[in-house]
């Protein structure tokens, strides 16, 4: 009665959608790492994100509201850049303060606009874009070529990060700050610059995630409906090795586990779901201890001293 | 979880500052201690209206808090009970435990679990059988479902919710014996998208009728259903039908704020006795609310049978 290929098809299809707004908060936050800063506050930039995307919306329409989101992960990450590059604040605990300085804030400013009840405002969302004839692939066809605007920018903004950080005079000033703050600054780079600006380019992707979340899923706000995706996306950076096409791959895994699991519960099978759950964070694990290939984190890694 | 249980303390902090201010003689004050955002359109915005009821209702000074976690929900129990609140609802099944061993020591404190389990000391559990409006929501269902797979998506696996999913599934069945249900837990009250993931899990494999109790994370099961033609869904805890006006067939409802209100009342005049106190379709505290818009959708047979099975509800309840 079910087609096995056409569910497998619609498995991808959730799996890309449920990946997409890790991929991006994972690729902000890959950018930040590598030039050797730990955000914490990615959770709570992606929090603004989803607020912002929603009063956005709600004003104007979808995309301003993607706009707005975008500019209230850069805000969110100017505050952490402020307190922790600025200030010379350790970078753990400002990245905690923030994401709980915004879980909070979110709560309180979407409670002013929509009222404490909270009746769900409804948005317009964005819907799939289909690609011609690419679309019509069989299996991973509308997985990949049918999918709201924010998955393609995900796809776009992958490889863009990619040659950024590895083929431009930016990224080796960045990377180089990442691993020998010291010998940067001797070379003539200004480290607090850069790590500012590498760690407003990820506030602004996971400003992009939280608006995907509204504005390509979910249709509404809800408080703290980023449930720990920020945290998620940085053990994504860890698995995907500093890499932003890692983190791709490694949000698609995160993506496809938690689809799975979804198909099998809906299926009534009697397994373990939480296996599947478990199964990208054991992946993680494993990559820190060394077993999923070679795995070596900026030098610099959440030092402020230089 | 570290982030939880800072707010935590934030949160006590908060309490304990605001406890500095306290005038004597203290007057009868209430507090609501909620497991999740009351903006969830639900389970606990109907908690937090009734604590807002009893403030207009009876004069009362009243406090809420949000506590997600076991070690938070105690801390809150106990943060309230030390400042002398005379009666602390702790609004879900998981406050059980907490407050019985809070309890012990504040006898004085009066103590209501929501959907709680059982009376130990002056911890009284308020019981909703909403599982009697689940199970006319899935007689409706059973009767409308074309496909004949019905599915239920749940926010954590707790007895309640358990009970609810399999009243629904006992409520089609009756109608239905063809009907297949499926049921998904989110582990999670908080996560729209992961709610809307589920659902659309459940469509895919041919459910056509949707019933949940998960709270806020639910409203991405009324996105689900509007994204896909045909698909219906049945509300939990409050009259949803505003959600998706045009695919809320009814709603599974508790009056929270009335039943608060009533205990309430009774715990202010010093005539309350810790007991288990059960609500259901008879006292009209759980009901099942139709969405009027959609009352064409449903067969007069169907809609008899329905009116059939919650009178002799109603009068199994009076005995």
């Amino acid at each position: 009665m079910i087609d096995p290929m056409a569910v497998a098809a619609d498995v991808l299809v959730a799996a890309v959608g449920i990946a997409t707004p890790l991929a991006l908060a994972a690729t902000g936050e890959t950018i930040a790492e590598r030039s050797g800063v730990v955000n914490l506050g990615v959770e709570g930039a992606m929090l603004f994100g989803a607020l912002g995307g929603a009063i956005g919306a709600t004003a104007v329409g979808p995309v301003v509201g993607l706009g707005i989101g975008v500019l209230a992960g850069v805000l969110v990450a100017a505050l952490f850049a402020a307190v922790a590059i600025g200030a010379g604040a350790d970078q753990i605990i400002t990245g905690t303060a923030v994401t709980l300085v915004s879980v909070g804030l979110t709560g309180t400013i979407y409670r002013q606009f929509y009222g404490p009840a909270g009746v769900g405002l409804s948005l317009p969302t964005l819907s799939p874009l289909p690609l011609p004839i690419l679309s019509d692939t069989p299996l991973i066809g509308s997985a990949l070529f049918a999918q709201p605007v924010t998955t393609y920018a995900a796809a776009a903004l992958i490889p863009l990060t990619w040659y950024l950080l590895f083929r431009t005079r930016f990224g080796l000033a960045l990377r180089a700050v990442g691993e020998d703050p010291p010998a940067a600054r001797a070379a003539g780079v200004s480290v607090r610059m850069v790590r500012t600006w590498a760690v407003l380019l990820g506030g602004a992707c996971a400003g992009l995630a939280g608006a995907t979340l509204v504005l390509a899923q979910v249709g509404t706000f809800t408080e703290r409906m980023t449930a720990g995706r920020g945290f998620i996306a940085i053990a994504i950076v860890v698995l995907g090795r500093w890499n932003p096409v890692g983190a791709g791959l490694a949000a698609l895994l995160f993506g496809l586990a938690t689809a799975l699991q979804f198909a099998l519960q809906a299926a009534g099978l009697k397994v373990p779901y939480q296996f599947f759950l478990m199964f990208p964070y054991l992946l993680t694990l494993l990559a820190l201890a060394g077993a999923v290939g070679r795995v070596k984190a900026p030098a610099a890694l959440g030092r402020n001293e230089y | 979880m570290i982030a939880a249980r800072a707010l935590g303390w934030v949160l006590a902090g908060v309490l304990l500052a605001s406890c500095a201010t306290r005038e004597a003689p203290a007057p009868f004050r209430v507090a609501l201690i909620t497991p999740g955002s009351i903006a969830d359109a639900a389970w606990n915005s109907g908690a937090f209206t009734g604590l807002g009821q009893i403030h207009d209702s009876l004069g009362v000074p009243i406090s809420h808090v949000e506590a997600r976690t076991p070690a938070e929900q105690e801390e809150a129990l106990r943060t309230y009970a030390a400042q002398g609140y005379d009666l602390i609802f702790g609004h879900g099944f998981e406050f059980q435990s907490p407050a019985e061993r809070v309890s012990a020591d504040y006898p004085a404190v009066v103590f209501i679990i929501t959907s709680g389990e059982r009376v130990q000391g002056n911890v009284a559990p308020l019981i909703f059988r909403l599982s009697e409006a689940s199970y006319l929501a899935g007689m409706v269902a059973g009767g409308l479902t074309k496909s004949n797979v019905i599915g239920f998506v749940g926010g954590v696996e707790l007895p309640p919710v358990r009970e609810a999913s399999e009243a629904w599934v006992a409520g089609a069945r009756a109608v239905n014996p063809e009907v297949q249900s499926r049921t998904t837990y989110l582990n999670n009250w908080d996560d729209a998208a992961l709610g809307r993931e589920a659902a659309r899990a459940l469509i895919r494999v041919g459910a056509d009728m949707l019933h949940h109790n998960a709270d806020a994370a639910a409203i991405g099961v009324f996105q689900a259903a509007k994204e896909a033609p045909g698909v219906y869904l049945f509300g939990a805890n409050a009259d949803q039908t505003e959600l998706a006006p045009s695919r809320v067939v009814g709603s599974a409802v508790i009056d929270l704020p009335r039943a608060l209100l009533l205990v309430a009342r009774e715990v202010q005049s010093g005539t309350f006795t810790p007991r288990v106190e059960s609500f259901g379709l008879g006292s009209g505290v759980v009901q099942y609310v139709p969405n009027l818009a959609l009352d064409s959708m449903i067969p007069v047979a169907l809609a008899e049978r329905v009116r059939a099975a919650e009178d002799s509800i109603r009068q199994r309840d009076g005995q």
